[in-house]
């Protein structure tokens, strides 16, 4: 009598692709099957698929804190590291052009608004994202509370930077 | 890259001790969807998103029989003929008598189907918000239109659109293909081999019972996939909320066997990975349910194995 397989081993390669072990085959190749085209009665719709427009998106989505906050920490990530990149390099090339580019730059560049809004922003939105790799506070309405908590600790950290 | 090759390497050869799973990722692949589907990688690259015709370049279509005491409220509607292929996308108004229609946003459909503008089209079942037919964006937001109040102020038109970035296959009714084939990928059935000890079902503990709670009652409407930006923007090869939602609802199941594989099929950088917790599913679903959460919990279970 042939046992049930343990969970430690993989089953059997099928014999249709006896090379590959299945825990190792891409997931697009994996389990779905192609639709024939060539059927005389989807050829129509095959057609029409050339057609169709795209529902619109990012238009018509209601504003909502959820998708705002994210693009807001994606683009502020966007532009700090950009920035850090572009600072990096230059401070590499600096000498070389006889430009003196140093560490005060950095720091002047920092004290101004759109940088201390762009970092309070990532990092508080960074924690509320750590407490989602856990698993806590992802319903409705902590996401709502963390998400306007946020957004107001990013204001008040701003104005306490730029007044201290 | 390396390392990640290596470690696949090492996977192969010892089956027994593979490589941690948190190092046995695969790579993207484009298009791969699209293989022996030419027309769909030709439709997928032509297509673009532009804006419908707006309101006030179209006509009105007003109400039937308009009394003195009546509460009229102004519907601008998504249309698209594919009989006229050419022709773009536009937002049609219809005015309605709030008081000879019923409360839900179907009823209002309904109406101005049955009465003003019968070419009005859009898919619709159980009209009890159970069988995830009518599933449209109605101001801004996905949802049932069978649950989605009318709002009776007549001063605020109401926006009703299909299901943002999907390929609309006429009016209001949204090409789920895509959506269906992701869903199978999963394998959404019981993977058992080892008989039932007492050979009659296969039991399962109350606590892990109360484990599926949360997931079985998901309608498949694709409202939460299709509110996903990331799944706007990687359709093929993200698999959404939905299907993540139904692949967690198996892998928390007692009675399966084939946890691993399961886990498996999403260790790579594109079908689960592609989730930044925007967190638009669980805000939008029309049952309730909490996407998100599940998709957390299959990351967790798959960073520490």
């Amino acid at each position: 009598m042939s046992s049930a397989p343990s969970a430690g081993n993989p089953p059997p390669p099928s014999p249709t692709r006896p090379h590959q072990r299945p825990t190792l085959t891409p997931p697009s190749l994996a389990a779905t099957e192609s639709m024939k085209e060539n059927d005389a009665g989807t050829s129509i719709l095959a057609r029409q698929r050339l057609n169709r427009p795209v529902a619109p998106h990012l238009m018509i989505y209601k504003a909502q804190i959820t998708w705002y906050l994210s693009g807001l920490n994606r683009i502020t990530g966007c532009l700090l590291s950009g920035g850090f990149y572009v600072f990096g390099a230059l401070y590499l090339v600096a000498p070389y052009i006889g430009w003196h580019l140093e560490t005060a730059v950095l720091a002047a560049a920092f004290a101004k608004w759109p940088a201390v809004l762009k970092v309070g922003a990532k990092v508080f939105n960074g924690v509320r994202h750590l407490t989602w790799d856990t698993a806590s506070m992802i319903d409705n309405k902590k996401v709502n509370q963390t998400g306007w908590t946020v957004v107001g600790l990013t204001v008040v950290s701003a104005l306490l930077l730029a007044f201290l | 890259m390396a390392l990640r090759l290596a470690s696949r390497r090492l996977a192969l050869a010892s089956a027994t001790a593979p490589a941690p799973r948190i190092f046995a990722r695969g790579m993207a692949s484009v298009l791969e969807h699209t293989k022996g589907e030419p027309l769909s990688t030709v439709s997928e690259l032509l297509s673009s998103t532009t804006a419908p015709t707006p309101p006030s370049k179209t006509s009105t279509i007003k109400e039937p029989e308009p009394e003195k005491s009546s509460k009229i409220k102004t519907f601008h509607i998504y249309r698209w003929n594919p009989d006229e292929p050419s022709s773009k996308p536009k937002m049609q108004s219809y005015t309605l008598d709030l008081n000879k229609t019923g409360p839900m946003m179907l009823d209002a459909l309904i109406r101005i189907k049955n009465e003003v503008d019968p070419t009005l089209t859009f898919r619709r079942s159980c009209r009890e918000g159970i069988c995830g037919s009518c599933a449209m964006n109605i101001d801004g937001v996905n949802t049932l239109a069978c649950l989605c109040r009318i709002p009776t102020e007549t001063t605020k038109e109401s926006r009703i659109y299909p299901l943002p970035h999907t390929y609309v296959v006429k009016d209001l009714v949204p090409d789920l293909t895509q959506f269906y084939k992701q869903y199978k990928s999963i394998k959404p059935y019981l993977q058992r081999t080892t008989p039932p000890p007492d050979g009659r079902e296969y039991r399962q503990s109350h606590e892990d019972r109360r484990k599926l709670d949360g997931l079985y009652e998901c309608i498949l409407c694709a409202c939460c996939s299709t509110s996903c930006p990331s799944y706007w923007w990687n359709q093929e090869e993200y698999l959404g909320p939905a299907v993540l939602l139904q692949s967690y609802r198996w892998i928390a199941d007692s009675r399966d066997e084939k946890t691993e594989q399961r886990k498996d099929a999403l260790n790579n950088s594109m079908t689960l990975y592609r989730c930044h917790t925007i967190l638009n599913c669980s805000r939008t679903c029309p049952k309730g349910l909490n996407p998100a959460l599940a998709i957390a919990e299959i990351k967790k279970s798959l960073a520490f194995a």
